[in-house]
């Protein structure tokens, strides 16, 4: 989170010749990010983002003894400058009746106390603090609680105690169903296990923690009111807070998980504002119930494991001076520190000795620690023809040199784009909008949608390379990768976009694709080894798509090169036009004449028109100069087992 | 008397072969064949010679006369054919017919430079699962039950029935997911590069749903902060230019301790600081050394191996280099095809 605190009130706690711009640099290289610097007035207000792991920097308290302990590290003198709050030592002969129940699972600290006030404005500098923090100013009353929250970083409330009117707080779980009217006068339904203090009659006058109702908090006509300092769990107000979708900076921080032991100060602080700047006077006991203290724990950090982790050598006794400046015990037992985290200090990062090397690190200076390259005495080997980077790259770059523009669509589709029955379909839980719900089971429906979103192209040639999925019962989705393709134009044509793929083989060196004729649609299913890799299809005149399985095609393609002999003898070519019916597959009776003899290094076709089609037939043997006898010989082999198979004959 | 023939035969041919000129190629004529003519005066010279050898030295002398004719007439009818010779009209200014060329998408462009970058210094790039079990994607990275990312409004969920163990599916928000799965092959050391999709709950001019990440992760003896700044350094120089540098400063991440943000030195102003930075310095992304938790998650012992990992956004330092300066990410996956064939 960021927060906004002016120079002026830093410099309450901090004693320093620095200017604004080096505190700025020195915290934000050392602990936290300070992200602008901007004058305010005649001052001026840092904008500081503060990690969700240093909530002990949530605080104008809190940076300031940050500061005192890292400016002097780089020579810069610096103070802090906090003089020990202390709780007034006031024991009125009656107190109000007051009674606060709660549910220690819920709550780690409560503090409390009655006190008359006058409400009226506050003072120039109050307003001024809280508006460059961006917070609004109202009156004295709420402005104090607000000031204590910024300055001592845990928030606080009041109610008006005189609206309280059985005098009963009661912290538990909320119901569903229960309603709640804010204090900004809105309503809300609660869905159960938020925490809410009921008047012990069962009516919600406090949404903990988090914001005050609209029937206990104080309005101008106040005279008492109960200040009061809540800590309770992180988690559950986290929950509420997104749930309702108030985000109040009390819940903000508290849903940090603060340290109940910030209360202390906050408690101190309040009374003394409200004495000063509200005409308070406390009169009743100071109430501090405390289920859930953290407790000091030490943990014992050794030389070796500094150094490894930082890369360089860091003296013991430096290590030590640094922890030692930053508020730990540490006592130096030979090459170790045992290092005690007081109370105060505890929180979710200050674990395990790495939390403490991050310390060490950090106010030594990172920019004090070497570049170095990681060696390693192994590496593993590489292999570049089973790489499927480097085939997923040669695709791509053949698709590109044949004219394809690659694209990038979202996987997660609408029931629209999806193909197939929807409840087969991988879905998401909580889509972020209709048009994302599942998780697409194949390429083209989006690539489709990109060639109707680019209209304006007279011809349009897209391609895409990226997982479709697919349930696997209780496992993982299926998760497979396709190269799918998209040409749209005039006249799209068949051929076209099969000599592409052919193309792409040709370069992947991989051979045995079957085409055959797609049963149920328009187009061809192309298959290696029996293996299904895909299919080319025809939506209409204008539309041809493809999607084969990327696996399949990296399996079978390969950087093994054979080499045959260039022949030493010539090649003997001819062309033999053939007539048979148009249901006879071309590539049938080219594979028929290739198998005629071993002689016929290469069949193509030469030209096809009406019932003819002539073949280019190139003969060529290895050992010596082929007859016209031999040639004519399998000549006839090839008519004739054209004329049996296919009733084919040779035209005259 | 031999050997001055061939000599004068080898230096007539080349002459006549360097000749550019019709006129040039009468003066070796002359020089050659005139009256006074090299080889005219050897001719005038044979009866000096002892009978005998007489007719093996005439023969000869005969022989480079010819040669040497030849020579010049096929160099003349060169050098007439040539000056007689014209080109048809070629305008070179016209556009050619081109092979059709189409293009990749930037972040496939930019994938490939940082895949480059990053195999230079031995890191492998892998692939794992984009659709993944919550243990991959946070448990084992250290997540708390409760964290935020775990929540409904920043992770996309798959309906399906959570597993036992390996808790619901989700879509991975960050590379990271890949982490305790390397370090689960059981090979050390590891040097990986994981670049891959990523999902979370949000779009606007900076985030789009699906986004993609560069995930780097070292773990093997002595792996220390050095090691990750020294990387880090490396990559900026090698991506953006030799004129910047980064740094690193404290930041918080579940899955690394201590966590660091990555800063490079803003290419506009280099570090002295102008308005379109901060202070001189541009968020990259984050980085750290990888958590015990994570190591042990990994079946690594933190004891004896360490780590660090960064995951950064490819469309992030894509949009940082020069020259591309998109002012809403979402163009990215827009497929316009205007835009995309302008890369």
């Amino acid at each position: 989170m960021n927060i906004k605190i002016l120079d002026s009130w830093l410099r309450e706690y901090l004693k320093t010749s620095a200017t604004p711009k080096k505190i700025a640099e020195k915290l934000s290289l050392t602990s936290v990010s300070v992200e602008r610097i901007e004058k305010y007035k005649n001052d001026v207000v840092y904008d500081i983002e503060i990690t969700t792991n240093r909530p002990d920097l949530m605080s104008v308290v809190g940076l300031a003894q940050e500061a005192a302990t890292i400016l002097p590290q780089s020579g810069v003198d610096a103070t802090f400058a906090k003089s020990k709050l202390k709780l007034p030592d006031v024991h009125p002969s009656k107190s109000p009746e007051l009674h606060i129940k709660f549910d220690s699972k819920l709550v780690n600290r409560i503090c409390a106390v009655i006190m008359e006030v006058r409400i009226k404005e506050s003072p120039q500098y109050v307003k001024d603090r809280l508006e460059a923090s961006g917070i609004r100013s109202l009156n004295n009353v709420i402005d104090i609680t607000n000031y204590v929250m910024r300055e001592i970083g845990h928030p606080t409330h009041v109610f008006d105690y005189d609206r309280l009117l059985h005098h009963t707080l009661n912290i538990r779980e909320s119901k569903k169903g229960e309603k709640i009217r804010t204090l900004d006068d809105k309503e809300y339904t609660l869905t159960g296990g938020d925490i809410i203090a009921d008047n012990g009659k069962g009516e919600i006058i406090d949404l903990i923690s988090i914001m005050g109702t609209a029937n206990s908090v104080v309005t101008n006509s106040t005279k008492r009111i109960l200040f009061f300092i809540d800590n309770v769990d992180p988690h559950r107000l986290r929950k509420t807070s997104m749930e309702l979708g108030i985000r109040t900076e009390a819940v903000i921080l508290n849903e940090k998980g603060l340290n109940p032991e910030y209360a202390t100060d906050a408690l101190a602080r309040g009374i003394e504002l409200f004495v000063s700047l509200a005409d308070g006077k406390i009169i009743s006991d100071i109430i501090d119930l405390y289920p859930h203290q953290p407790k000091e724990t030490t943990i014992i950090l050794s030389e070796e494991k500094i150094n490894t982790i930082v890369g360089i050598a860091i003296p013991l006794s430096k290590s030590k001076q640094i922890l030692t400046s930053l508020g730990f015990f540490v006592e130096q037992q030979e090459n170790e520190l045992a290092v005690t985290i007081p109370a105060h200090k505890q929180g979710a990062d200050m674990q395990i000795p790495e939390d403490l090397i991050e310390e060490i690190a950090r106010v030594y200076g990172y920019i004090n620690i070497p570049d170095t390259l990681p060696m390693f005495t192994e590496q593993s080997y590489f292999h570049l023809g089973t790489n499927e980077f480097y085939w997923e790259d040669r695709i791509k770059d053949a698709l590109k040199y044949s004219g394809y523009t690659e694209v990038y669509t979202y996987p997660m589709v609408s029931e629209t784009l999806y193909e197939g029955p929807i409840d087969t379909a991988v879905t998401i839980q909580n889509p972020l909008t209709d048009d994302m719900v599942y998780m697409r089971g194949t390429l083209i429906p989006s690539l489709l949608q990109v060639v109707k979103e680019n209209q304006d192209h007279e011809t349009i040639h897209i391609f895409e390379v990226a997982n479709v999925y697919e349930k696997n019962g209780k496992e993982l989705p299926n998760q497979i990768l396709k190269l799918g393709g998209v040409v749209h134009k005039q006249h799209a044509s068949f051929l076209e976009v099969k000599g592409v793929i052919e193309g792409l083989f040709i370069d992947l060196e991989i051979k045995n694709v079957n085409f055959k004729q797609l049963s149920d649609r328009y187009g061809a299913l192309l298959s290696i080894d029996k293996k299904e890799l895909g299919t080319i299809e025809i939506l209409d005149k204008t539309t041809i798509t493809f999607e084969l399985d990327f696996q399949l095609l990296r399996e079978h393609a390969t950087l093994k090169k054979l080499f045959t002999p260039v022949g030493k003898y010539p090649a003997i070519v001819e062309d033999l036009a053939i007539i048979a019916s148009a249901h006879v597959p071309t590539g049938d009776l080219m594979e028929e004449i290739k198998k005629q003899s071993k002689l016929i290094r290469e069949v193509t076709l030469l030209d096809k028109y009406q019932e003819t089609r002539t073949f280019h037939i190139i003969y060529q043997s290895q050992d010596k100069n082929l007859s016209d006898k031999e040639i004519g010989e399998i000549r006839e082999k090839i008519l004739k087992v054209l004329n049996d198979k296919f009733n084919a004959r040779l035209k005259v | 008397m031999e050997e001055k023939l061939i000599s004068i035969k080898n230096n007539a041919i080349s002459l006549i072969l360097e000749t550019k000129s019709v006129k040039e190629l009468e003066e070796i004529r002359i020089q050659f064949l005139g009256r006074n003519g090299e080889v005219t005066h050897l001719v005038k010279n044979l009866p000096k010679i002892a009978k005998e050898e007489r007719p093996k030295i005439g023969s000869l002398v005969n022989e480079v006369k010819n040669i040497i004719e030849d020579a010049i007439k096929t160099k003349e009818s060169t050098l007439k054919e040539t000056k007689s010779h014209t080109y048809p009209t070629l305008d070179v200014t016209e556009p050619g017919i081109r092979t059709p060329l189409g293009h990749l998408h930037l972040v496939t462009q930019a994938i490939r430079e940082i895949t480059d970058i990053f195999s230079q210094i031995g890191f492998s790039r892998v692939r794992y699962p984009e659709i993944e079990w919550d243990m991959y994607a946070f448990g084992a990275l250290n997540f708390p039950e409760n964290h935020p990312a775990r929540d409904d409004w920043e992770t996309f969920f798959i309906k399906q029935h959570a597993d036992s163990k390996r808790g619901p599916v989700v879509l991975t928000p960050h590379t990271s997911s890949g982490q305790v799965r390397e370090m689960e092959k059981g090979k050390l050391p590891i040097k990986m590069l994981n670049i891959a999709k990523c999902y979370r709950r949000q779009s606007d001019v900076s985030h789009t749903p699906m986004f993609h990440q560069f995930e780097g992760l070292v773990v093997g003896e002595k792996v220390a902060i050095s090691d990750l700044k020294g990387t880090l350094n490396y990559f900026v120089k090698s991506y953006f230019g030799e004129n910047r540098v980064s740094r690193i400063r404290p930041y918080h991440f579940q899955f690394t301790e201590p966590s660091f943000e990555v800063d490079i030195s803003c290419g506009v102003c280099l570090g002295k600081g102008c308005r379109l930075c901060k202070e001189g310095w541009l968020e990259l992304g984050g980085a750290g050394m990888v958590h015990p938790n994570v190591l042990k998650a990994g079946k690594v012992d933190p004891e004896k191996y360490t780590g660090f990992a960064f995951g950064w956004g490819v469309e992030r330092v894509l949009m940082m280099k020069d020259g591309i300066k998109i002012d809403d990410l979402r163009i990215l996956y827009g497929n316009d095809l205007d835009f995309l064939k302008q890369f």
